[in-house]
């Protein structure tokens, strides 16, 4: 069995704030940063024990190196992807060839009311395929989906984790905390956190056989409201995209990888919007 | 006759260093070329008067694009302000108009003796092409009037820059204001001299305007760029539909010249975030 691990960090446990997941930041990153490592471990001991022999581990965080790589596996089933930008960001590795995907350290989606949620960028307000509000999971797991490749575990806030199994009952959730609005949370200590991890991912490879890929039906239609006026304007540029809006955008394909890289490509260029012209 | 004026400032007589022309880093010299730079405009907007234009939109095309200095043009022209357009440099030239200026040009990225010669952003845009033909600010922006049936009557700027427009357009009257010197020296006119010359030439393209082609891209059409780093293209090709040719280089196609224009304002928008 191969399995693709895309983890972030907000959805680690006890993590509440900014600071502790900015690389930037000296005094609270570096132990959330172990932690994430450590969850991140535990999927794994849990996929092995589950019967995975091949991993492929893709930071998905910020700036994509974060996790502490000799705290993971020391042997050459165990790969994993660092840096950015990646053309297909926290997918990216992903393909057929994978059979199940794991989700750790996921949040919530932007204007929830859970720990630091967002869509890959502040600059996203909403973001929604054939009228769905998506989540970075619920995008993800559809590239996975087109592949032809299951999500069976997620694992992060309650909001965005009973959200993603309710799209996706085949999966294991595993709720490491509970959101108190944006930044406060009641959470699990860590050692519990990795322990139902690493149980959760166990689990999840005993449902693989039954999983099913997540996929929206096709064609499919991108629309992405904005933070701002300005990230529209630039968004509006890249071919194939429709102004619907003030802050508003479209893009329609019947081919979702396509899809999925206007979405990333529109968020990387409405970033250039954010500074004063 | 309606005209169109996309004015830039490196080519305005005397201008030799980026200094004289960065509006985001106070420099005193700015504030002087600045004003020449608007001089030439009001020059050529008085020269096409006598030829007989009437209306006048003057889009302001350098740098955060807001130098002009209005007060001392006419008080009845139009000035389009502001950087972020998506058509830039041509932004409201589908507005009907019988002819265009380019005042204030300069080479395009690689050329030898053309002052402060660049392609839209310096550090980002190695080479263009389209359709196979190497373009400068003034062929890219050539070619969407062109799309909009707007002939390109006059170009100002420095002998290489003016003398390369000839050559892809020849019906073009040109003014060479200097001779460059590599690209950071030119041997100048005074700025009075060269307002006269452009004052007189405008005129003469007005009253010639019936003479004038237009400077079209022909379906299907090719976009080809070349950034000066791989990171620049590795990112540029996340677009949907660019394609990756090389190491640094993209390529974009596309039957409509519009959208190719975007697809160019977007490479470099988005390339600039890969640092």
């Amino acid at each position: 069995m191969n399995i693709y691990i895309s983890c972030d960090m907000e959805g680690t446990a006890g993590l509440c704030s900014w600071k502790q997941c900015d690389p930037s930041d000296l005094h609270e990153y570096p132990i959330f940063r172990s932690n994430m490592t450590r969850e991140v471990r535990a999927a794994i001991d849990g996929a092995r024990e589950g019967g995975a022999r091949r991993i492929l581990v893709n930071d998905s965080h910020w700036s994509m190196r974060n996790l502490q790589l000799d705290e993971l596996p020391a042997d050459d089933d165990v790969r994993v992807i660092s840096g950015a930008p990646k053309p297909w960001s926290m997918t990216q590795g992903l393909d057929a060839a994978i059979d199940a995907v794991f989700f750790t350290g996921y949040h919530a989606k932007a204007g929830d009311a859970a720990t630091l949620a967002h869509t890959y960028s502040d600059d996203v307000y909403r973001v929604s395929v054939n009228g769905t509000p998506c989540s970075e999971a619920l995008l993800n797991a559809a590239l996975a989906g087109s592949y032809g490749v299951p999500v069976v575990l997620i694992t992060g806030d309650r909001t965005i984790v009973e959200e993603s199994v309710a799209a996706m009952p085949w999966a294991v959730g595993v709720a490491v905390k509970d959101a108190i609005g944006f930044s406060a949370v009641n959470s699990l200590t860590p050692q519990a956190a990795r322990e139902a991890i690493r149980a959760g991912a166990r689990e999840a490879m005993a449902r693989i056989a039954q999983a099913k890929p997540f996929v929206f039906d096709a064609p499919f239609e991108l629309t992405i409201e904005t933070a701002n006026v300005e990230q529209a304007d630039f968004i509006e540029l890249i071919p194939g995209f429709t102004r619907t809006g003030g802050r508003a955008v479209r893009f329609t394909s019947g081919d979702y990888p396509k899809l999925f890289a206007a979405f990333l490509a529109a968020t990387r260029i409405a970033a250039a919007a954010n500074t004063i012209g | 006759m309606r005209l169109y004026i996309s004015s830039d400032m490196e080519g305005v007589a005397g201008v030799c260093a980026w200094q004289q022309v960065d509006a985001r880093t106070p420099h005193p010299e700015y504030e002087i070329y600045r004003r020449y730079y608007t001089q030439e405009v009001a020059a050529a907007i008085e020269g096409a008067r006598a030829g007989g234009a009437a209306g006048v939109l003057v889009n302001d095309s350098h740098g955060p694009m807001r130098n002009l200095l209005f007060e001392e043009l006419p008080a009845d022209v139009r000035v389009i302000f502001g950087n972020r357009k998506p058509f830039s440099m041509v932004q409201g030239a589908d507005g009907g108009f019988g002819g265009a200026f380019f005042i204030g040009y300069h080479g395009a990225a690689g050329d030898a003796d053309a002052v402060l010669c660049h392609t839209y952003t310096p550090s980002i845009i190695y080479d263009v092409r389209v359709n196979g033909i190497r373009c400068s600010e003034a062929t890219l922006n050539a070619g969407l009037l062109g799309f909009y049936g707007v002939p390109l009557l006059l170009a100002t700027g420095d002998r290489t820059t003016v003398e390369g427009i000839a050559e892809q357009m020849p019906w073009v009257r040109g003014v060479a204001v200097k001779e460059s010197i590599g690209n950071f020296a030119a041997d100048s006119m005074m700025p009075a001299a060269a307002q006269r010359a452009i004052r007189r030439e405008a005129e003469v393209a007005i009253a010639g305007a019936a003479d004038a082609k237009l400077f079209c891209f022909e379906p299907p059409i090719t976009l080809d760029v070349q950034l000066v780093t791989a990171a620049q293209a590795h990112l540029v090709a996340t677009i949907p539909s660019f394609e990756r040719t090389g190491s640094r280089s993209v390529r974009f196609v596309h039957d409509s010249y519009p959208v190719v224009f975007k697809a160019f304002v977007a490479t470099w928008r988005l390339a600039a975030m890969s640092s």
